[in-house]
């Protein structure tokens, strides 16, 4: 029996014990996917830097960000767009019935903490570079942090009430994201606190930013000190808004689109006066999710011009040519389209910073600080750009701020800013020209900016929701 | 790799070179039944070794026996065990067997073995080839519908080749796959859907139905913990057809038959005619404060020509008239062609096959081919040695219509269209001039027939080699390699002209999807008997495997013309991109079985896994079982209930693990493919989880299998099924950058009560009648969950069924004004018309079914025979989630809406349902995740109906015909539902989710088997 136990029993199973032993190596269930490297060595050197700043400016887009949303929605909110009749996406926002657990509060305030975390992830990195890239790697640093710094701007923008709202601006911000921290669960910074953000963000980006960008396609010294006019703008620090638009003025590396190339160039990707704007290729557009496709007959077409802004630009101002005749139209909703985006195939960037809007800052900041003369060359030398017969600008006080608004949102039309404008000067939104359910918006209002969404507020238990959402 | 071949080889060599015994003499004779006729394949084994043979088809046998004289065992299933003795001076032994009525002796597959019905101490229930041969259903799993208690089966999804959900004993996972493990002839296969393109498809498809032999489903813990991490949502094996010695037996089938909706067309949503539209679309111009003239001119517009009107719109004459639904649906054809060649002897034995099957659905141009062969060899080297090789090569092709809410979806663009719209062109050509302003210009009826193409050919080849090789009595060595590979090769593309690819002069996207799936198992059986009473099988084993898949993307725009297709015609490539995915498995498992007196059972299961899936800190896992099974039936107290034909008592306590959790899960990973401007680009793409590891699975079960007077069988049992650590993906605060962290969190329990019966009613020599029935009352809860989870129409809470709806109470229309109205809240006393002061909650409604189960019966004259198989649920709901666009009360200009819509309501005072329409929508009306959109899903369905004649003996036998049976065939002939205006299919996805499926079939076939 004891034989028999050893041969027959015995010695197999440590034939097979044996086999195990020898195939049991760890290799064979360490296994790594093909699209990925490991997170906490994601930067390694000068590289990684590069390939992970090209990721946050991936992310700006995001059909939740500069992609669509985040351009489109204030601006179907606010008075220079109105309904078409299939309308279907962001209507909640022009009709004002948008509610907590609607998938463009979420995807706007998802994709932008999420670009926040990959502008972290640039920032740090405590990666030691050659001495020789170290510039380089200051660079991606300080296009990291001024991408942070407006990505906080847009957030505090669109979930909060403006700068001024309060006097001392207390009321809620959005939660400051500085470092990466999974358990995190941050309360809601005051505007204060987050403009404070926003500035010391941007600025350290134009102390770190140190190479000439080539293209407008990414982030640069002069990009963030014109986002910072544009804050400052908004905060009614006129001195500094003055200055920094001045120095984005007069870096020398833009200048204004000539009269006869300002339709066409609408159809490029970046022209002499973009300062920044986020470009698409044909791999990784939106499609027919892209911002133009909301408005032009070939897309979705969503949304149409209101004759409120139409209305404003004089005749022969060669604006009117970003206007197309859509015979389709007609009644109520009648007949032109917005072509400023025409085609995702051929235009194929989003403006973030246009060196026109420099100079409407500009304008506006002088004007208030009563250089009624300097306003007038700035927002002349606009609007005879638009129509180089146009009487000279002459108005002074609140005749002129009038004009230099007026400019301003013809200017900028359908480039996201007409809401914001409206509410930093505490103004309602008023549609004339209107096919919403709503068209009179009283200022000061609740609904003028979105709620945060409802899986946040479920999953972090120090937010707080906006009133009346 | 290479150590593992090389010492194999020495064991085999070394094994090989154990002598043979010498035989003495060749006994021979004839097995018959009581009436005489031959038995075919019964086994006959000389008694106290392992030689054995099989019987011919005349009954005939003959066997090498080492000795001078020997007993004979003869066996064959459904009889009882006979011996004879037989010497070299009397070596002829003509036995006749008489039957058994014991049900159980059966032989059934199980993890890595096989076993007799009644030494079962776990939950086992199988089918049988003649339960799944011919069903004109495309892959096994739907053949399983209604006929296993705990299993529920469903496709979802009428698209021939769609994939089939199995939940055996409901849901066990809350993010993780729920998926069952899939085995074939004993290597654990890719099942399930891997396709990129195509909106559904399943690989199982590949296998083709006919050449199955046996499915056995494994539910509880001692049957599936030895399949270990992955046993936790019990195991499909599925066995394939062998030959046995004798003369080549050839069987041919053929079959043809209709395809048709399974929802009868009297129920089924209708499309507007083109006076309903116009309308309507009048009407809800004028809704809006528009003029009649503005609205004529509107209509106009959109569509020239179709209607004149009156002054005031006042439909005069239409000119166009479009039904999208009957234009895109047919009748279709089914056909199954199978030829099988099966026989050997004694040393080789071999089961081959060759089949084509096709599958046109009821939508145009859409359906499913299958071309597929299979050689199953053994070869018996010698006495100890037996080799085998499976091997099947299979193609699939599947074509036409995607189902979901896309516009490429036939049946949900279908209702949209208006029927103003012309379907053709003055060229002749598929019409899309709408394409400015109706959904790009889509136009089904020019898709599916030419204009743009989607289809998807799989190739499947499945070779598993074996080696046994009996060491000594009872104890055998068993060693298999088997490799899966699957090819898929998809496309998708749209034309230039309407549709998707009108802006960028037509698109096309092919995906290819290379899979090697290797498996390599060592066992040891053993086998003794000892002091007369004890019996003790031991199985020890290991068990390697590596799954591999890469897939490769591309896309391209711009095509010269609308014949050149391939993306070498694209002037503009848009996308390009592969990727691999892999994981591994490694494993030691052990099982013992020991009985006494084959009256007391016991059995444990032990199986540690490691696997690529799982985080470093908790790589390897240790399951185990235990069960226990007393033959109540054989003990002598029980000897004079004589109506007691059998009694068991059964009980089962184990673990198992569910590590369908996805490859990489618990890395923390910086991805790729973040591309800005033409560079490469990362982003933080998983916050990965070291400690993420297997969801785990703790089974209770206990169980009776009963057969009496005679003509009564059965099992009832109860189970209860906890699932816990399961994967979560826990909402996170989304200012990380994240908006989930994946963790080993929730629990949820799962247990029910499982009623099987079968009864011969009437089993006289012509005519017989039986019937059969199973019930499975099943109760999900979650069992811990840290913060609820909302998700689409559901909310996964402690204490609730994870399938709980958490929807807006709908609560009708205004009478005076035709607006919506919900309840405010749960106590459902006060009612609100705005959205905004509605609150969602949980009214007890939910997508898990209170019981589910089927019933069948037999009838049987002579050759005549007359099945009937009805599967039902009850108490589950479902929602439509598309309803609110196709039911959207003018939500989305200009669509169309269906015949529902002409309830709605028009002047104060009308009691609806239905609100006023208007385009642009009415005061959220169709807002999604609202009771509106919830129906009761109870319904029984007759799933199949068949008549069947077998020819007589003497009447085929002079054409030398072995066998021969003509049927006439009915799947889901018959449904009836709860609720009378249900309009969708009942048989939806498990989540009770239904979004504009492809309908599923009404088939009704005839078929001729002829044996020769």
């Amino acid at each position: 029996m004891n034989i028999m136990l050893k041969k027959y029993i015995i010695y197999p199973f440590v034939v097979i014990a044996l086999l195990v032993a020898s195939s049991c190596d760890e290799e064979f269930l360490e296994l790594q996917p093909s699209g990925a490297s490991d997170l906490n060595s994601a930067i390694q050197n000068i590289d990684g830097y590069r390939s992970a700043m090209n990721g946050v400016y991936s992310g700006l887009q995001s059909s939740n960000y500069y992609g669509r949303y985040f351009i489109l929605v204030p601006d179907v909110m606010a008075d220079d767009v109105k309904q078409n009749a299939q309308a279907n996406r962001a209507r909640e926002y022009s009709d004002y019935v948008g509610f907590s657990e609607h998938f463009i509060a979420s995807g706007i305030f998802n994709t932008l903490y999420n670009v926040i975390n990959r502008a972290n992830t640039v920032i740090n990195a405590e990666t030691e570079v050659p001495a020789a890239v170290q510039g380089q790697k200051d660079q991606f640093r300080g296009e990291a942090l001024a991408v942070r710094g407006l990505a906080h701007f847009d957030l505090v923008r669109i979930y909060g009430q403006h700068y001024g709202f309060t006097n001392d601006n207390s009321h809620l911000g959005v939660p400051i994201v500085t470092e990466f921290d999974q358990d995190a669960k941050p309360a809601r910074s005051t505007v204060a606190q987050v403009y404070a953000q926003v500035i010391s963000d941007l600025e350290q980006g134009v102390s770190l930013m140190n190479e000439v960008q080539s293209s407008a396609g990414r982030m640069s010294k002069e990009a963030a000190q014109a986002l910072l006019a544009r804050v400052h703008l908004y905060m009614g620090d006129w001195a500094k808004a003055e200055q920094l638009a001045s120095s984005v003025i007069n870096s020398g590396k833009y200048s204004l689109v000539a009269t006869d190339q300002y339709v066409s160039g609408w159809s490029s990707q970046s022209t002499s006066e973009s300062i920044l704007s986020v470009f698409f290729r044909n791999d990784d557009d939106n499609g027919s999710d892209a911002l133009g496709r909301m408005y032009i007959v070939e897309g979705y077409g969503d949304y149409l011009p209101s004759q409120d802004v139409i209305g404003l630009i004089p005749e022969g101002d060669v604006r009117l040519g970003v206007f197309k005749e859509d015979e389709n139209l007609s009644g109520a909703l009648g007949s032109v389209r917005m072509d400023k985006f025409p085609d995702p195939a051929t235009q194929n960037s989003t403006p973030i910073v246009r060196l026109s809007e420099m100079y409407l800052i500009r304008a506006e900041a002088r004007a208030m600080q009563n250089n009624d003369t300097g306003a007038q060359e700035d927002v002349t030398l606009i609007r005879q750009r638009g129509l180089p017969t146009a009487d000279a600008v002459t108005a002074t006080g609140e005749a002129l701020l009038d004009e230099i608004a007026t400019e301003r949102r013809i200017e900028l039309m359908f480039e996201g800013h007409r809401l914001w404008d409206l509410m930093r000067k505490k103004q309602g939104v008023s549609r004339t020209d209107c096919t919403n359910l709503i068209c009179e918006i009283p200022y000061p209002n609740d609904r003028f900016i979105l709620p945060i969404p409802q899986r946040e507020i479920d999953a972090n238990e120090n937010m707080v929701q906006n009133s009346s959402y | 790799m290479k150590q593992i071949f090389s010492k194999l080889f020495v064991i085999v060599m070394f094994l090989l070179g154990v002598q043979a015994a010498h035989a003495q003499f060749t006994a021979t004779g004839t097995i018959t039944d009581e009436a005489g006729e031959a038995l075919i394949g019964a086994t006959v084994q000389v008694k106290g070794t392992v030689i054995g043979t099989t019987t011919d088809i005349d009954g005939s046998f003959s066997i090498q026996v080492s000795s001078n004289q020997a007993t004979l065992v003869i066996s064959y299933t459904g009889f009882t065990d006979q011996e004879v003795e037989v010497s070299a001076a009397n070596p002829t032994a003509n036995v006749t067997l008489a039957s058994s009525v014991e049900q159980l002796s059966e032989v059934v597959v199980v993890g890595y073995g096989e076993t007799r019905r009644e030494a079962i101490t776990g939950s086992v229930t199988s089918l049988k080839s003649e339960q799944i041969e011919q069903v004109p259903l495309a892959s096994v799993e739907q053949a399983l519908q209604g006929n296993i208690a705990g299993l529920q089966s469903v496709a979802g999804s009428g698209q021939p080749g769609a994939n089939v959900q199995i939940r055996i004993r409901g849901i066990g996972s809350i993010s993780a796959s729920s998926e069952p493990l899939y085995v074939i002839d004993g290597i654990p296969v890719t099942a399930g859907d891997i396709s990129r393109i195509n909106t559904t498809a399943n690989t199982m498809a590949s296998l083709n139905p006919n050449d199955i032999a046996q499915v056995t489903v494994l539910k509880d813990a001692a049957a599936t913990s030895i399949y270990g991490a992955r046993g936790a949502n019990g195991v499909i094996l599925i066995t394939t057809k062998s030959g046995r010695s004798g003369k080549p037996k050839i069987d041919l089938r053929t079959q043809i038959g209709f395809n048709d909706w399974a929802v009868s067309e009297n129920r089924r949503l209708k499309t507007l005619t083109s006076e309903q539209y116009t309308e309507m679309y009048l009407e809800g111009w004028m809704n809006r404060g528009e003029t009649v003239e503005r609205a004529m001119e509107r209509f106009e517009n959109h569509y020239p020509g179709a209607v004149n009107f009156g002054p005031n719109g006042e439909i005069q004459q239409i000119n166009v008239e479009s039904n999208w639904i009957d234009a895109v649906t047919r009748t279709g054809i089914n056909q199954s062609y199978d030829l099988s060649v099966s026989g050997g002897n004694d040393a080789v034995t071999y089961y081959g096959s060759a089949a084509y099957f096709s599958q046109e659905s009821p939508i145009i141009y859409s359906g499913l081919d299958r071309y597929s062969s299979r050689l199953n060899l053994r070869v018996k080297a010698n006495e100890r040695l037996t080799i085998s090789n499976n091997i099947t090569i299979s193609k699939l092709d599947q074509f036409g219509a995607s189902g979901g809410s896309f516009w490429a979806n036939p049946i949900y663009n279908g209702y949209f269209l208006a029927p103003v719209i012309p379907i053709y062109d003055d060229q002749g050509r598929a019409y899309g001039d709408h394409k400015n302003f109706f959904m790009g210009g889509n136009n089904p009826v020019g898709s599916l027939s030419g204009d743009d193409d989607r289809n998807l050919e799989q190739i499947r080849i499945m070779d598993n080699l074996t080696g046994e090789y009996e060491i000594a009595k009872g104890l055998k060595f068993k060693t298999a390699w088997a490799f899966d590979l699957i090819n898929l090769q998809e496309e998708y593309y749209r034309n230039p002209r309407y549709g998707d690819g009108r802006n960028v002069n037509g698109i096309n996207r092919e995906s290819t999807i290379n899979e090697l799936n290797w498996i390599g198992t060592q066992t040891l059986n053993y086998t003794t008997s000892f002091n007369e009473s004890h019996n003790l099988t031991a199985l020890v084993g290991y068990e390697a495997q590596k799954n591999r898949r890469k897939r490769v993307l591309a896309q391209g725009e711009q095509f010269p013309n609308g014949e050149l297709r391939t993306l070498e015609n694209a002037a503009t490539p848009t996308n390009a991109t592969s990727d691999i995915t892999q994981y591994s498995f490694e494993s030691v498992f052990s099982r013992l079985d020991y009985n006494y007196n084959y009256k007391y059972y016991l059995t444990a299961s032990i199986r540690r896994d490691g696997s690529s899936r799982f985080g470093v800190n908790n790589r390897y896992g240790t399951f185990w079982s235990v069960g226990a099974s007393w033959r109540i039936d054989q003990e002598p107290f029980i000897e004079n209930a004589t109506f007691i034909n059998d009694l068991k008592l059964r009980t089962s306590y184990g673990t198992n693990g569910n590590a369908g959790i996805g490859n990489f899960r618990h890395l923390p990973l910086f991805g790729f493919g973040a591309d800005y401007d033409g560079s490469p680009g990362g982003f933080p793409d998983e916050i990965g989880n070291v400690n993420l590891t297997w969801e785990t699975s703790t089974n209770f079960n206990i169980g009776v299998d009963f057969g009496l007077f005679n003509f009564l069988s059965g099992t009832v049992e109860y189970f209860n099924r906890e699932s816990d650590n399961l994967l979560l993906d826990r909402p996170i605060s989304s200012t990380t950058g994240f908006t989930v962290l994946t963790q080993n969190f929730g629990a949820m329990r799962n247990s029910g009560l499982e009623v099987t019966l079968d009864a011969t009613l009437i089993s006289g020599q012509d005519f017989q009648w039986s019937f059969g029935g199973n019930l499975t009352f099943l109760k999900n809860e979650v069992t811990r969950l840290d913060e609820e989870i909302v998700t689409g129409t559901k909310i996964r809470r402690e204490g609730l069924d994870f399938q709980s709806y958490y929807l807006y109470e709908w609560a009708g229309v205004d009478p005076a004004t035709g607006t919506p109205l919900w309840y405010t809240d749960e106590t459902e006393s006060t009612t609100t018309g705005s959205i905004n002061d509605a609150t969602r909650f949980v009214s007890g409604r939910s997508a898990t079914p209170d019981f589910f189960g089927g019933f069948n019966t037999n009838l049987s004259f002579k050759g005549l025979t007359l099945d009937a198989q009805f599967s039902l649920s009850f108490g589950n709901y479902l929602y439509d989630a598309t309803a609110r666009f196709v039911q959207g009360d003018g939500g989305l200009t200009p669509r169309s809406q269906t015949n529902l819509n002409l309830k709605r309501w028009r002047n104060p005072g009308d009691i609806t349902d239905v609100p006023f329409f208007r385009w642009g929508g009415n005061n959220n009306s169709n807002v999604a995740n609202m009771t509106r959109w919830l129906h009761d899903g109870s319904f029984i369905r007759l799933r199949n109906l068949t008549l069947a004649y077998t020819l007589p003996q003497n009447l085929i036998s002079k054409a030398g015909i072995r066998s021969a049976r003509v049927y006439m065939r009915g799947v889901n002939l018959l449904t009836w539902t709860r609720d009378e205006n249900l309009y969708l299919d009942p048989e939806a996805q498990i989540s009770g989710i239904v979004s504009s499926p492809i309908p599923n079939l009404k088939t009704i076939s005839f078929g001729i088997d002829l044996g020769f």
